[in-house]
Formats: C-alpha cells, structure tokens, sequence
C-alpha cells in the first residue's frame, strides 16, 4: 500500500522551523482528508498540521516538544491507491523518484540551506542560467593582442612594450596575457643576467618598434656592380658605393615621386624635396644622417657632404637637423659581408633602399661570347604596403638599377 | 465664538502686510528680479490670517501652504524671511537651496513644505505626536492648510486618518478656492461640500466664508479651542476664490467672470476694513497709518534681501547629510 | 543558546528603547503582536505607551517620523515589508531626504524595511529596494549581512542625525543564527572583507554575502581563491575597501539581489572602472536577479535571484578571461 509522508510545513514567511505541541493522532488511527492532527507553533502563531488524503496513521516520528526544520518528515500514512489517484498527493515512492532525478539533491545539508528549499531542486541545477552576460573573450592570435587596463597599467609602470610580452605565452582567454602570467614571467626573467639597454639601444628599439606596426614588404632583384666601380676607380676622391645607390635612388624617386609618399589617416603625403637618409652603423645601434636635396647635386658634389655626416655620425656629433626630413634610407649592409637582407623603413618614412655585398660571378657576355666575371649585388626595396604595392616598387627598383648600369649619369 | 477686537487688529494688520507684500513680490517677479515663481494667497488672506493669528508662536506648530503669506505674518514670520528666499539671498533660512514658498523654520515650530500636496499634514501630526511623548503638548495645538486640490490627495487622507486615529490636537484648513491651478471643483470631488468629509474621518468640521474675517477669526477660533481642549483633530472648510493666477505666470483666465463678480469674488481685505471700522475697532485713518508702515516695512525687507549675497556654488559644501562620512565614500 | 539576525533586531531595538528616551516605535502590527515578523515582540509591553500600531499610511507613517524628529524625538519605523515602502517613497525621498540641506535641520529617522526574497513570498513581498533610495541625496542606506551588524548598525542607525534606510533581509532573520552578538567596531560606511582571496572580488552586501561566501567555498576546491567584500552600507559606499581587494585581485564581480537594471551593483562597477580602471584585469561584471518581478513559486524564484550555482559560473567566467 503506498506510503504518504506528514512534512512540517512552511507556515509563513522567513519560518524556518516549528515546534511539535500535541500529536493529535496515534499510530492505528484512521485520518480524514484535511484533519488537524499535529498541532506546531511558530514564533508567529500556533497551527494545525492537516493531511492530504485519507489514510491510516503508520508511523509517527515527531515528538511532542520537539522543533522540526520545514520539510521535516513527521509521520507516514497508509494510504489506498485509489486515494492516491482521487488526491493526486505525492507518495514516498514518487518523490524518491522526483529526487533521484535531481543531480546530488541529496547530499543538501540542512545547516547550508540557506535558500534552498529541502526536496527542491535548488540544488546544482543546470537549467539555472546565470543572468551575467558573457565575457567577450579575445580572439585571434595569442599573446599580446589583447591588453587590459591593468595589464596597461602594470606595463607602463615597467616601462615595457608590447613587444617585450610577446615572449610571454598567456593562460588567459584566447592566449591573452593576464597580468599573473606577466608577473611569472618578470619573476622568471629576475634569474638571469641583465643589464640595462644604451640609449641609443632604446632609441632603435623604439622607432624599430614604431616602424612595424605596418604591413611592411620587401623586393629585390641581382644589380651588376661592375660599371659603377669602374667609374668610382676613375674619380678623385672615390665616392662611395652606397653614393652611388644614394644618387640613383633620388633619380628614380624624382620621376615616381607617389611612390615615396606617407600615409596619415585618409592622406598621402608627398615628398617636398628628395632628401634622402644614409643608415650608418654606430656603436650599439643606427643612425641615419640626411643627405640634402640629393637629385640636385653630381655625385663629386656630394662626396665630402656625404663623408662629413658618416664621419660626424660614428663620432655622434650629429645635430637634430642633420637627421630630420628624409624621405626614404638607403642602407649598404654589404659593407658587412652580407647578400642579402630585408631592412626596416624608419617609422616616419615608406621606403628604404639596401644593398648587398657585391659576389663575383661568372656571365654571360655577348661581346666576347664566352662567360666573363663580373661582380653582382642583391639590391633589396622595403616598402610600407600600405603605400605602395609590390608593381610600383618593383618599378622602382628597376630604375634604381638602370641608374646604377649608367655611373656616368649619376 | 465671540471674536475680540484686539485679535481681529491683529489679524487684519497681518493680512495688510501679506497683501502689500505680496504686490511687492508680484511686482519684482515681473521685473525678472525673482527667479523661478512666485505665488500669492490674494483673496485667501482673511482665513489664512485667522488661523496664524489664533496660533501661539513657541507653542503651536504650524505648516503653511502655497498661499498662506498672511497666516505666516500672523504666526511670526519676518518679513526678511520672506524677501531673502524670493531673492536668493544666502542669509535666508533656505540659503538659496530652495525658494519662494517652499521656506520654513522647523526650529520655531514650522516646518518647510515640500511641493507634494498633503505632505504636511501627518508632518504636523508627527510633531504633535512628538510632544504628546515628551510631555511638552500641554494645550498646543498644531495647524496646516491645504487647498482643494490636495484634499484629493493619499498623503491629505492618511495623514488626517493618523491624526484622528491618534486624537491629536490638529487644525487642518482647507481653503477651496474653487480652482485647483486650473481644474475646478466639479472635476476635482464629487461630495457637495469638502467638509461633509470630516465626519467620515471622526473629525469635527466647520464650513465659513472665506470673505469673512469675522466668521473666519470666530469658526478657526473655536476650532483651535477645541482641538487645545483635547478634542481632537479639526477641520475647517473655508469658501472662498482666488484672486490670482495659480502664479503669477498664470493669468487665471480660466475663472469664469460669474466667479469673479460673485459672492466669494468679492476682496476679503475690503470686508475686513469695513468690519473694523463699523464695529469702531479701528479707525480709517488708523488703517492708512498701517498701510503706509507695511509699505515702508516691505520696501525695507526687499531692499535688504537685493544687497545680501547669493549663494557661491564654489563655497557650498555639496552635502545632503549632516553626518561626516569620510570622502572616498560618497 | 544562539542568537538569530531577527533577534539581534528585536535586542537593539530594546536597547536604544532601554537607553535613548527621544526612541519610539512606529508600525503596522507593531505593539501587541509584536510585528509581522516578531521583530517588536514584547516590547509594547516592557516600553508602554513607546511602542505603537498604526494605521496602514506609510505616506503618514513617515510624515509623523519627519514631524516627530523636528520635536527631537528619534523614531523607528516598521515599514511591514520594503515593498510598501514605495507608499511612503515622496515622504522618504522628499521630505525626510531633502529636509536638512534645505533647512540645516536634520531629521533622525530610522526606516526599517524588511527586505529580499523568501521562498513564496511573491511580487509584493519580495522586493530589494536598496539601490531606488541610494540614488537620492541625503539617505543612509544600510544592508546588514551578519547578525552582529544587524544589532549594532541598528543601533548606530538611531544615534545618526540623518535618515537611515536599514534593508533587514527577511530570508537572513531566522536561517542565520550566530553564537553570540559580538562586533568588530566597524562603523556605518565601511565595508568588510567577510572572506578573504586573491584571485576575484565579489562585492556584495545583505544575504548575498553568504550566496558569495559559498560559492567562494566550492571554487576553492579547484583552487581558486575568491574575495567577499560585504559592503554593509550601499550608501555611504565603501569604495577604499573595494578598490583595495580590486588592485589584489584585478577581478571584479558585483553581486545583489535587485533588479538588474542600475542599481547598487551598476554603481559598484561605474566608480571602479573610474577610479580604479588600472587595476582592472578583466571587464568588471554584474550579476543580478532577472529583469521580471519576483516570481511566486519557490522553483522560478530560485532561478530568478543569483545563487551559489550562477555566482560560481560568473565568476568562472571571471576567472578564465
């Protein structure tokens, strides 16, 4: 026969518990629908505990005396099946199997109740969506590429850029860097030796920095060297071969003036005059002095200009006006034994013109008909892409070389 | 209740100073000098007079309404009161912090209203309840006035339900100036006289004619009596109509002219210098004498409050509160 | 022998009786029956002719506190639940608020408002009405969590000059019993560290603080260490202790029982994002009850409000950003 449990009820608001005064009925007793049979007071009022259905008291568990915690089971009734059916009350029975259907309702303890409500599904309820949105979470590459306001905050305090977390790999969302993982890494960078950067280290850390935050790319092409060297060998005094880039570079630039332009927001800017900068190796770092008004002027006129700021330049007595308002760098890395390379345009500027060390090679030559030795460079453009696009600069690239076939001209 | 020359001097004396007060207010409101706007108890001088002048200052409380200018005179309130806080003077008991009628001195027993009709009543209430608790309500009684409008108000009920409930020794006037800013009785209530109400909340009520300084000082007279003696709250329904826009940026054009020439449209001040003078408790002569003070006396408040500083935004202290938390709490 | 949050209430209330002869006790119910909660019990008997039934005006109920304490009196009014507050919202808000700016005379009222959601309890009887009265200027508005702050900011609550809003959560007033009333001394606008951590903060105040502390609780299993701030008063707003916890965790999570639209949590996040926005290592974040009225049945209020369950998901949220 099915069982009907007698709870304590919840008899108003913030009640929590009630004490049993008088067990109206004793085991054996037969019990009507909506009789009074255990009398509890509250701190507010004393009541009558009814039952649902009709049924034969089986058990009783309160005490007389006694304080019970709402939902407590006082007592079981026996109940027919037909009466279950015509009350529609809930049995032992069914609500075990309302319970089990909850996930871990059963481990509820009552001293951590709080809110919850005993046999209610309370209790770790998945179907409970929390009304706090959703984080937006950083996509896209890992690493620095998001950055919080304490993270900003902490950075600035250290004086670091976001170039200096890249080497950090973040635990946050999406690969983003937390200020924890920033914190480990400095406590990790503590165990190995330091000391701290020049100036002038900081100085091409910066504009380095600075200058690659644009989509930068980089074209070559191979330039025989040999017609310029023969001619350096006929001057007095010899201008150098990094003149002779610098000079033909200005030409070109003066006929696809566009190409040199700088993007500022919605605006190109045209170069004003073809003063073009000479990177020059210094102690711990670069320095790029600027050769005036290069178009202008034959390469004899330029060779003591361009000799006084190189000198000027590896002793640092440049002024600020020796090294503003180029308009592209030219670079000659083959004074250092190297092909090849991909320079870096100075942040203010779109373009910058290297050059290799020049390799003998065997070619082909239609005068003699047979393969003569001639010495061949790798000439490099890098160029803000941004501004330009890989035509325009192969074009000027390809003039630059031209140029360069025609020394005489320079 | 028979009505003593000496108070009914004394009233009268309060209901000139309040009218040419007021014309003063009216006058420097439309020569740009008051800001904001400004309110007049025109025609509602006689039973507003009567009820400051029953009123014991130190004593009673009471809370004024909208057009009570001649209740507070009567009750005590300085003139420069008045003229500061039109003015926006800093000395003024609002210091600038609020206006026109919306002054009080809580500390003299009348408290400031607040725009929010009926609000005054449970506040009058409190402070009657108040000195029932300390021992100090000894005979005092405690006043407020209202106008039609507010009787149909929560605030208005509750607050003379609580007071009849606690049998407290209130005097509520209604003023029913037949106009609520515009809207008039017939859409206002629907019993046929406000006064019928008191019976329903236990209070004792009395209906006069608001024209009337006499039957106003006789009717208010005897309700302040019997509300002192212990019995309870009072109301009196005073009939009357306004002689003003609702401000003086309303030209009232909405009173029908019926209403104008009728009974209640008639100038409580002239009634009240005719009744004085036929029952020889003041002379013609005496009366101009008062004019002319009152004059003087309005011209001296006003020009005062003109030279007094406004308040500086740079020197307030921006608080609501008087406990001093520290101020990273704000 | 334990004491219990509504206890604590009836004690003070006793005390302030006991010893402050301008307090007396204003409210539905109040006297004899000893209020709709028994938070008054016994005392129309110890303090005859102190403690009085009212009509149901809440309008005048506080008109007569506002009165009264012009007369120097101190009362305490029993709003019987917060939500009927909204009757007496002009005479709170206009009169009692503005009263001493515009005068210079303040006005020592205490509104007690019975607070918060019960299992049951429905639209009307349910409502946290905190954040309405902190918007205006010239409230103190205090939400005690602990059964030591609901006796002792009661009690602080009268001896203020200006009107104090003390929220009494009704759920707190029998589920949360302590041993005894003992108190740090913390005063009125001053918040607590209720749990001490370092990975997150969750500031809140009222029953939420336990909502927090738990869900504090099961995230420690995984390691995490969360904060607790009970800020105890929403206004004044204890905005050092907040900021401090913030720069230790970098991770804020403001949590109540209201509304979620503004509210105590939305200024919570606005004055640490202006005053703290360096220490912010994730976006702050609100977790509220629904956008709906408090539902009436037990299974849709419990989802309604914030519970350990959805506090414990924000802040893993929190955590993971």
């Amino acid at each position: 026969m099915p069982i009907v449990p007698i709870l304590m009820p919840q008899l108003g608001e913030s009640i929590a518990e009630a004490t049993v005064i008088r067990l109206g009925v004793a085991v054996g007793d037969s019990v009507k629908t909506d009789q009074e049979i255990i009398e509890v007071e509250t701190n507010k009022a004393v009541m009558g505990v009814t039952t649902l259905c009709d049924g034969l008291v089986a058990e009783i568990r309160a005490l007389e005396g006694i304080s019970y915690s709402v939902g407590s089971l006082l007592g079981l009734l026996e109940v027919t099946e037909e009466e279950v059916a015509r009350t529609g009350v809930d049995t032992l029975e069914s609500l075990e199997g309302k319970k089990n259907s909850q996930t871990e309702s059963s481990s509820v303890e009552t001293e951590n109740l709080h809110f919850a409500i005993d046999g209610d599904s309370y209790e770790e309820d998945p179907s409970i969506i929390p009304t706090v949105k959703g984080l937006p979470v950083p996509t896209g590459v890992m690493g620095a590429h998001y950055i919080s306001p304490r993270m900003r905050a902490r950075m600035d305090d250290m004086g670091l850029r976001e170039a200096d977390i890249s080497a950090v790999a973040g635990t946050g969302a999406g690969g983003r860097v937390t200020v924890e993982d920033l914190e480990r890494f400095l406590d990790y960078l503590e165990a190995w030796p330091s000391v701290a950067a020049s100036p002038m280290r900081l100085a091409v850390a910066d504009a380095m920095r600075r200058s690659w935050t644009r989509p930068l790319a980089t074209v070559g092409l191979p330039v025989l060297l040999d017609r310029a060297l023969e001619h350096r060998r006929a001057q007095s005094p010899k201008p150098g071969l990094t003149l002779y880039l610098l000079r033909a570079f200005a030409l070109a630039l003066k006929e696809q003036p566009m190409t040199a332009g700088y993007l500022i927001g919605e605006k190109v800017v045209h170069p004003r005059s073809f003063d073009i900068g000479v990177a020059v190796q210094v102690e711990d770092g670069v320095v790029v002095p600027t050769v005036r008004k290069v178009d202008q002027k034959s390469l004899s006129d330029l060779v003591s200009e361009y000799d006084d700021l190189v000198d000027r330049a590896r002793r640092r007595r440049l002024t600020e006006d020796d090294t503003r308002g180029g308009i592209a760098t030219v670079t000659n890395f083959g004074t250092f034994g190297l092909t090849t390379g991909t320079p870096i345009p100075l942040p203010n500027e779109t373009l910058i013109l290297g050059i290799g060390a020049g390799v003998k090679k065997p070619v082909w030559s239609d005068q003699v008909e047979a393969f003569v030795p001639a010495t061949e460079a790798e000439l490099l453009l890098t160029f803000d892409h941004r501004v330009v696009d890989g035509g325009g600069a192969g074009m000027l690239l390809k003039r630059v070389a031209t140029l360069l076939q025609q020394p005489e001209n320079l | 209740m028979p009505v003593d020359g000496d108070f009914l001097r004394e009233a009268f004396r309060s209901m000139l100073r309040a009218r040419i007060l007021e014309n003063k207010l009216s006058s420097l409101y439309k020569a740009g000098k008051i800001v904001g706007g400004v309110y007049l108890g025109r025609g509602q001088e006689a039973i507003s007079a009567a009820l400051g002048a029953s009123l014991i200052q130190g004593k009673d409380c009471y809370a004024p309404l909208i057009r009570d200018q001649a209740g507070r005179t009567a009750f005590g309130e300085a003139m420069i009161d008045c003229t500061r806080t039109y003015l926006g003077s800093v000395e003024g008991p609002m210091r600038g912090r609020d206006g026109n009628i919306h002054r009080g001195r809580p500390e003299m027993g009348m408290p400031a209203m607040i725009s929010h009709l009926g609000a005054q009543v449970s506040v009058i209430a409190g402070m009657l309840f108040a000195k029932r608790l300390k021992g100090t309500l000894d005979g005092s009684v405690g006043a407020t006035s209202v106008g039609d409008g507010a009787t149909s108000t929560g605030a208005f009920h509750e607050g003379l339900n609580l007071a009849a409930v606690e049998k407290l020794p209130l005097v509520i006037v209604v003023a029913n100036n037949q106009f609520a800013y515009s809207t008039p009785n017939h859409r206002q209530f629907a019993c046929g006289d406000l006064v019928e109400r008191a019976s329903g909340y236990g209070v004792v009520g009395y209906s006069v004619d608001g024209t009337d300084l006499l039957a106003c000082a006789g009717v208010v007279g005897e309700a302040v009596k019997r509300a002192r003696e212990g019995g309870g709250p009072q109301m009196v329904v005073a009939h009357l109509l306004r002689l003003a826009g609702h401000g003086e940026h309303d030209d009232g054009s909405y009173v029908p002219s019926s209403a104008r020439t009728g009974h209640y449209g008639r100038d409580c001040i002239e009634v009240a210098m005719r009744q004085l003078v036929e029952a020889g408790y003041a002379t013609v002569d005496e009366i101009f004498s008062w004019q002319e003070e009152s004059a003087e006396e309005v011209q001296k408040a006003v020009a005062q409050a003109q030279q007094e500083p406004s308040p500086d935004p740079y020197r307030e202290d921006w608080t609501a509160l008087s406990t001093k938390f520290p101020a990273s709490t704000t | 022998m334990s004491v219990t949050y509504i206890d604590a209430i009836r004690e003070a209330q006793e005390k302030v009786l006991r010893e402050d002869g301008r307090v007396f006790l204003y409210g539905q119910d109040i006297a004899r029956f000893g209020g709709a909660f028994k938070a008054t019990k016994g005392l129309a008997e110890e303090f005859p002719g102190r403690v009085f039934d009212c009509p149901i005006s809440e309008d005048a109920m506080i008109g007569l506190a506002v009165g009264a304490a012009i007369e120097g009196m101190r009362p305490i009014i029993e709003m019987q639940f917060a939500d009927f507050s909204s009757i007496a919202f002009n005479q709170i808000v206009n009169q009692a608020a503005t009263h001493f700016y515009r005068t210079g005379m303040p006005v020592p009222i205490v509104v007690r408002l019975p607070s918060g959601g019960t299992p049951g309890s429905g639209p009307f009887h349910s409502q946290s009405m905190e954040g309405i009265y902190a918007q205006y200027p010239g409230l103190v508005v205090v939400t005690p969590a602990t059964v030591s702050d609901a006796y002792h900011m009661l009690i602080e609550s009268v001896k203020l000059d200006d009107p104090v809003l003390f929220f009494e959560h009704k759920f707190l007033y029998r589920w949360l019993k302590a041993k005894s009333i003992n108190g740090d001394g913390l005063p009125i606008g001053q918040a607590r560290i209720a749990r001490p951590g370092k990975h997150a903060t969750v500031v809140t105040y009222s029953a939420m603080v336990h909502e927090a502390v738990r869900a504090a609780d099961r995230l420690q299993a995984d390691g995490w260490e969360i904060e607790v701030v009970d800020l105890r008063s929403v206004k004044p707003l204890d905005l050092d202790t907040v900021l401090a916890s913030v720069a230790r965790t970098g991770r804020l999570l403001a949590l109540g029982e209201a509304f979620p639209w503004g509210g105590v949590t939305a200024e919570v996040v606005a004055k640490v994002t202006e005053e703290g926005f360096h220490l912010l290592d994730a976006p702050p974040q609100r977790l509220n009850a629904r956008d709906t009225p408090v539902p009436y049945h037990p299974k849709l209020w419990a989802a309604h409000r914030p519970t350990p369950e959805s506090i414990c998901e924000a802040l893993r949220k929190l955590l993971s950003f």
